[in-house]
Parts: structure tokens; sequence; C-alpha cells
């Protein structure tokens, strides 16, 4: 054998060395992409309006009461997220000059425009972006603490673009879709609350009980009310102080645990600064009822029935999974502010299975017409072509493997298409040799011009492919990309197996002998 | 062996009929998208929820009709899926106007609430998963393990995914779905009393999910853009490319082949009441790659005799040209055609659209490549080339 041909030979033999060792095992090499292994695939956005609002609220809260402490009789007005401003109402006899520093002071950067009895704030320019910029952050933070938490492998969780309110999560293999999204979704802010009046069975009754108008300082919320069997059997009212004793923030730990009756409950421990606090509320309020609020509802609203210093015990009408995910929640923290599913697609284990079944039988009936066609109309060529056609798929699976390309589903048809457009290349190269034959051509000269002729055309066909593919890349979604993907990989590979390869083998064929005198073509 | 020999088929004579054909199926496809029922743009674009289930028995469609309809939202489409005897169901609701959220989950209780009702407060082993499995045994403890959550979570966690592996085997006859408790016995890996314990707690719902898709108008509208994009974008740059490598003339040839495959791809698409999604998109962009890979194809050819036939007509050059590329034509059509025709066959619902339009693609893209490009071309070339070009070339013959 020539050293060309050996040349050759070995570049062939170490490229199909080097796939089928980044393929080998396969189970474990081809990564399937969510359309083939199951779970979840969700677009969020994070409401950063709601961040905007409690800037707002925030600052309002701060100036009303650092002025209320220096005599000045203001109160809170309204926030405005379109405007991104707050007012304040201030009575006419302020003494402007102490508000203006109060605000220099303490809403420092805000835009103060002053009117008849009520003042308007302006967020300072640019806070706006940094504000909303931060909501994104820390939900994405809080989002990966939780699925880090409940124990998912190989997540996905990332901002989509560098200034978007999106957070794309991907899932592969949750199969409890319903329990997953609920544990991303829900802002899980838990307050606990003094009851001043309730629980009622009506608004009306509540207010009547208080003199009919809500102070200022409290909140109306409801919460289940539950039957001796713990069953859900009404709403109750409560009137609650704004103000809370301690947030979920302040937590230190929590736990999944059960009461005395099996009841499933959530075992808590909060922070040093936040138990002298905690204890000190409960020990002076001994009798009176204290409201544990989740996400502006009442869970439940136990009586203080003695001091609580740092640890406690979280009651209410849970189901095990309720208390396990709570827990997991207050671990991982509160989203600071409301998430909403843009896009949401779970696909069941059992149809991504099924549609593998189905892909790899179609890839393999299709590949079994093709391969025999090529034997029956180009004969010993067409040998030729069929070892070209399996070097081509095991180079494109072995690629795959080694860029850690996901397979999905269309990703399947894209492997399939490549067997289709794969033999192309030897087709056009085939049936130039068969011309040059037919002018009367010898085999050597025949098979010389028919790779040469043969090959600029391979070369335009292919990228024209290549640029479609390159589009649908930027186009797609994980599925489409997938796709792209393998279609651009099989491309490549076919110029090099039908071109090189089907050479390689037409040299070793011919090697050594004087006289070719017919080519099985 | 050979199918097709030597052929000497005046193609390009018969452009006028062929391209009053063309023209013809085009504008009545265009008509029929526009005045008639239109193009069904599916939920990946429009926006709306999907709900893929799979029943235990043959559902009655009235009463899961009339779950939905409780949703009152818009028109709710429920239509089988797949093969009849699998029992699976596809159910699509409109989301409401403008709205995002999740809208998936109301579905599922709605039909929780009217297909569940007799399995009370049992664990459905058909709509929960090993996570939550492995939570109810964890807590239950059947086999008294003790020990804290983490250790009893390693010991019950490969028992919940075997049962679940057992409900999604494909192969097995009961694929994706527990029929009854008694099922339970052919998990090994379930200890004796962890089986007891769920036939005694666990219940085989009535139905179990194969997926779901929702899709809020902020993100349709956005793939909307990026679809379109994408297509305008390939077509251009087919333009360039070809415009590059040959000349203006082809480059105009093989995009006014492009767009005839493509508007009458879309028109099939239309008639057959298909959807378009995100995997139509892609296949339609495949279906542009291997447009031009035919034409391109027939085009280098023609530019190779140019060379060799200096003098000739471009007519002649061109027939002669599209014969000898023939039988190629003909047989990379037919092998990518088998392919495809195996998608279509085995491949299964989730992947048939995406066959189909292939599938019509490839025929219509070999007419194309033969029947519209080189005429186009050819008619280009002669606006193109002005006259006193034509006149020096004259003169030099």
């Amino acid at each position: 054998m020539d050293s060309k041909i050996l040349w050759r030979v070995i570049l062939i033999l170490v490229v199909v060395a080097l796939s089928v060792w980044s393929l080998y095992p396969p189970g474990e090499k081809i990564h399937y992409g969510l359309d083939l292994s199951g779970g979840i695939h969700l677009v969020l956005q994070v409401q950063t309006d709601d961040a905007i609002k409690a800037e707002l609220d925030d600052s309002a809260q701060r100036l009303v009461s650092r002025a209320r402490e220096e005599g000045l009789e203001l109160s809170q007005g309204e926030s405005n997220i379109d405007n991104l401003s707050f007012t304040v109402n201030v009575p006419a006899d302020t003494d402007t000059a102490a508000l203006r520093e109060l605000a220099a002071n303490w809403v420092p950067g805000y835009g103060a425009s002053p009117g008849a009895g009520v003042w308007t704030f302006k967020l300072p320019p640019n806070m706006d972006r940094t504000v909303r910029d931060m909501a994104v952050r820390s939900s994405l933070e809080t989002i990966w603490n939780r699925v880090d938490q409940f124990g998912v492998a190989e997540p996905v969780i990332q901002r989509q673009g560098l200034e978007s309110d999106r957070i794309l999560v991907q899932l592969p293999g949750v199969d409890d879709p319903a329990r997953v999204k609920d544990l991303i979704s829900s802002t899980a802010f838990l307050e606990f609350q003094e009851v001043v009046a309730g629980p009622a069975p009506e608004r009306q009754s509540l207010l009547a009980a208080i003199g009919g108008v809500t102070p200022s300082d409290s909140e109306i919320l409801t919460g289940d009310r539950q039957g001796l069997d713990g069953q859900v059997i009404g709403v109750d009212y409560y009137l609650l102080k704004k103000a809370a004793i301690i947030s979920g923030q302040e937590l230190r730990s929590a736990r999944r645990s059960q009461d005395e009756y099996g009841q499933p409950v959530v075992n808590f421990a909060t922070q040093p600064h936040a138990a002298d606090k905690f204890g000190q509320y409960t020990g002076s309020h001994i009798g009176t009822r204290m409201a544990i609020v989740l996400d502006q509802k009442v869970i439940s609203a136990p009586s203080i029935e003695s001091r609580i210093p740092g640890e406690g015990r979280i009651t209410g009408s849970f189901t095990i999974e309720d208390a396990e995910d709570l827990a997991l929640k207050l671990r991982a923290g509160a989203l600071p502010a409301t998430i909403i599913y843009l896009e949401e697609r779970t696909v069941g284990p059992s149809l991504g299975r099924d549609s593998v079944v189905r892909g790899v039988r179609a890839a393999v009936s299709g590949l079994l017409v093709v391969m025999l066609f090529m034997l029956v109309y180009y004969r010993l060529s067409g040998l030729n072509a069929n070892v070209a056609l399996i070097l081509n798929i095991m180079i494109l699976l072995g690629a795959m493997a080694y860029f850690g390309a996901t397979l999905t589903l269309p990703g399947i048809a894209g492997v399939i298409l490549t067997i289709g457009m794969a033999v192309d290349a030897n087709v056009l190269i085939f049936e130039r040799i068969r011309e040059e034959l037919r002018v009367g051509k010898t085999v050597r000269a025949a098979i010389d011009t028919g790779f040469a002729r043969a090959f600029g055309t391979i070369l335009d066909a292919n990228l024209t492919t290549l640029i479609a593919a390159l589009f649908l890349f930027n186009f797609g979604t994980g599925p489409i990309k997938g796709f792209a993907v393998t279609l651009s990989i099989g491309i490549l590979a076919s110029v090099f197996t039908a071109v090189f390869v089907s050479r390689t083998l037409y040299m070793i064929v011919l090697a050594g002998r004087e006289r070719v005198e017919s080519l099985s073509i | 062996m050979r199918i097709i020999g030597d052929t000497k088929i005046p193609f390009l004579s018969y452009r006028k009929i062929a391209l009053s054909i063309s023209a013809l199926a085009i504008v009545g496809g265009l008509a029929y998208q526009f005045l008639g029922p239109g193009l069904n743009l599916g939920i990946d674009f429009v926006g709306g929820t999907q709900v893929t289930l799979k029943f235990r028995d043959q559902p009655d469609l009235s009463v899961l009709r009339s779950a939905i309809d409780e949703l009152a939202a818009g028109t709710p489409t429920i239509q089988s899926f797949d093969e009849a005897e699998k029992n699976e169901v596809l159910i699509r609701i409109e989301n409401p106007e403008g709205e995002e959220g999740d809208f998936a989950t109301p579905i599922l209780d709605f039909l929780n609430r009217d297909f569940n009702a007799e399995i009370g407060d049992s664990f459905d082993l058909n709509t929960n998963g090993s996570v939550n499995l492995t939570t109810l045994l964890v807590v239950a403890d059947p086999d008294g393990m003790g020990g804290d959550d983490e250790a009893r979570r390693v010991y019950y966690e490969p028992m919940a995914e075997a049962v679940f592996d057992y409900r999604n085997r494909t192969q097995a006859e009961h694929k994706g779905i527990f029929h009854s408790l008694d099922e339970l016995a052919n998990v090994e890996e379930l200890s004796d009393s962890a089986r007891a314990y769920l036939e005694a707690n666990a219940a085989a719902g009535a139905f179990s999910l194969l997926g779901t898709e929702s899709v809020g108008p902020a993100v349709g509208a956005d793939l909307q853009k990026k679809a379109l994009l994408a297509i305008g974008f390939s077509l251009v740059g087919m333009l360039v490319y070809i415009w590059i490598r040959f000349k203006l003339p082809y480059a105009v040839g093989a995009v006014a082949a492009l767009f005839h495959d493509v508007l009458i791809t879309l028109t099939a698409i239309a008639v057959t009441h298909r959807e378009i999604n995100l995997p139509t998109i892609a296949a339609l962009l495949t279906l542009v790659g291997y447009s031009v890979n035919d034409t391109v194809v027939v085009f280098d050819r023609v530019r190779e005799n140019l060379r060799l036939r200096r003098g000739e007509e471009l007519e002649s050059v061109m027939n002669l040209s599209i014969n000898q590329t023939l039988s190629r034509t003909f047989i990379t059509s037919g092998t990518t055609l088998v392919v495809v025709l195996s998608l279509y066959i085995f491949g299964g619902d989730v992947i048939n659209t995406f066959a189909f339009v292939l599938l019509i693609g490839i025929l219509v893209g070999t007419y194309s490549s033969i029947f519209v490009a080189s005429p186009v071309a050819l008619a280009m070339n002669r606006v193109l080339v002005s006259r006193r070009e034509r006149r020096r070339l004259k003169g030099r013959r």
C-alpha cells in the first residue's frame, strides 16, 4: 500500500476511533433534551413593578415616620409606579425647610415637587433600572436555592439576556410538575403579625367589632377556617397590625415535622437578634393571638401560651408536601417580587421515551431502505457509499457526544434527514463517474474526474444547507437548536465521508492492480 | 443499473406552462390562506394552553368537554392523540385575552375533580411523580427504618423511582399509566411492606399526564417575530451566497424557487388544517436549505457547461445541464423522500407535521429546481444582460 493511501487510512481510523471513544458508552454520553428525557421548561417573568412599588412605599414610610418624630404631622399618600413617584400629604402649616432637609437625609436623590397640601417625590434617575435589576438578580438566586434544595440534577436557571426580566428554568427528569411550579413561583413571604381583632366569619362583623373603620396601621386579611377534622369549611377574616413582629427573612432554619396528632407542621428557629425581639413580644402578649401570614394569607392564628424564645412551630392545614415545601422555601428565602409564567412546557417521561423509540425506528427503517437502494443501484460502489454512510452517522453521534450537544426529537429528525442527504454527495460523485465512463474514460481517470468535478458542487450545495442551519440555530429554542446542530454536524461529516472516505476506499480497491477494466458502479 | 438514461428533454420549452401552473398554485394558495380559513397558527405563536393526557380507560368525551367548558376559556379543542386504542387525548384552550400565567393547572384541577372523585384522598400513582412518592414513603416509613428524613430518603427513593420507571416503560403493555394497583406486584424493587402500604393508601387514577404546553402572548409574539426573521434572513443569505458564487440572475432564480416552495408548502399545510408551530418553522427552513441545494447542483452544471460550450444559447445549455443532472436529482430526492417518509410513518404524532412539511417540500423543491429556478434565471438574464453586451458577444462570434 503506498504511503498516500496509508496516511488516509490512518486519518480515517483516527477520526472513527475518536468518535467511538467519545460516544462510548452511548447511554451516558448522548444528552437527551427535555423533550426526550421528560422534564420542565419554564420562562418566568419577574414583576419588577413590585420591587419598584416596594421601594416607593418603603421610602414614603421612612420619610413619614421620621417626619413625625421631628414633629411634622405628615401622612403617606400614594405610590405611582407609572411616574415612579410617591406622594405625601403635607398640612399647610408645615415647616417646608425642615421637610426638605428631612427628605435630603432620608430619601436621598428623590426629586421633591411641593404642591398644595401634597408633595410628590420622584425616584432618582436610573434608580429605576437598578431596583429592577436587583429584583431579577435576587429572584434568580432564590430560585437557584429552592431548586438546589429540591435536588434536581443538571438544572438550567438563567436570565434571558442581560437587561431582561425573564428567567429560563429547565429541570430535566422532574416528574411532579405541579409541585415544582408552585415551589418556584410562590413568593413565600412570611410574617408574624399581631391580631387586633378576629377571626370573624364575615368582613362586616369584623368591621362592626372595631367601629366600622380600618385603622391606618392595620389591614384585613383572610385565612381558611378548618373544621375539627382539618377540612377547610370556610373563610375567616382577621384585622392585623401592618408592622410585622418578625418576618421570614429573620428565620435561621425551618424543617418539616409532625405535631403530637401526626399533623404536618414546620418547625423554625430564628436568628439571634430576632429571637430577642420575638421572645420579648410573645412574653408580653400571652393570651392574645398572633397570625402567621404567608403571601398575604393567614395560615394560622394561634394563641400565645408562653414566651417563645428562638424556636417555634407553624401549624396550618398542611399536607406533607405543603409542609416540606414551606420549610424549603423559608430556608431558601422569599422572592422580592411576584413571578408569572410566560411559557411552560412539561414533557412526561413516557411521552419522551415513546418519542425516542419511534425516532429510532424511523431512522433505522429509513437507513435500511436507503442502503439497500444504494447497493442495488450502484452495486459495489453502493457498498462503498454505505460504508461512508455508517461512518457518517458514527462521526455525527461522536461529535455530538464530544461537544455535549443535546439530542432532541427534531434532532433525531435531523439525523434521519442527514442519512437522506448524506448519500446525495455520493450520488453526485457516482453519477459523474458514470458519465465520465460513458464518454470512454478509463476507470482511474473517471474516478479522478468524477471526484474532482463533483467536489465543487458538493461544497456549494452543502454550504447553502449550512446557511439555513445557521439561521435555524439563531432562531431556535431548545429542540430546534438541537435540530440545527445535528443537521450542521451531519452535513460537515457527510462531506468528509462521501468525498474523503469513499475516495480512499476506491484507492484501496484499485491499488496494486495494473489495469482496471471495469468498475462496479 | 440505471433508472434514467441519457435524456434530451427540452425542459425550458415547457416553462410557460410550468410557470403558469406554479403561479396558479401560489395565487390559489394565497387566496385560500387570506380569504379562506387561513393558516392555523399553533400555540407557539398565538399563545394558549395544551394538555396531553393518557386515560386508563376510553374517556367519556362529553364529561371531558363539560369539565373543560366550565373553565370558560375561549373555544376548547378536544381531540384524540396518536392511535385511538391508546386512549390519549389532547386538550387545547385559548388563554384569556392578553393574560400571562399558568393555565395548565386549572385544567388538571377540573379533570381531577370530575374523573378522580372515587379515589378520594388516596395517593394517585398516575398523576404524581417520584418526588411526591418518596416524600409519602419517607413520612409513612412502612419498613420501620427510623432514623432521620435523609436516611429514609436514601432508602425509599429507589423504590419510588422503580414504581414510576415501571409506569413509564414504553414497551410495556400499559405504557404510561397504572391500570390497577395489582401491577405494583411487578415492581421488584418495592419491599413487601411498602407494597402493602401503597395497596392500602394509593390508587390508580383515571389519567396520567403526558405533557403540557402553555405559551403566553409575550412569548408567542416573540417567537412569531423570530420565525419571520429567521425565514427572511435565510432567504437573503441564500440570495447573497448564490449571487457571490454564481451571478445575480441565478440568485434571483434560486430565491424565486424558494418562495415558490415555501408558499406552496404553506398552502399544503393550510389545506390539511395542520398547525404551524416551532418544528414546522424548522422544517420550512430545512426545506429552504434543501431546495437551494437541489437548484445549486443544476446551476453548477450550467456554469461548467457554459465554460465548455462558449457561444451556445443559455437556454440549450440549461436544458443540457438539467438533463445531465436529472438522474442525480431523482435519486437524491428519492433517498431523502424515503427517509422522510419513514419519519412520517413511524415518527409519531409529535413529529408528524414536521415530516409532512419536508415530504411536500421535497416534492415541490425537486419540481421547482427544474421548472422554476432555471426559467426565472433565464428570464432574468435576458433582462439584465444589456443590449450592447449581447451585441458585443454577437460580434465576437
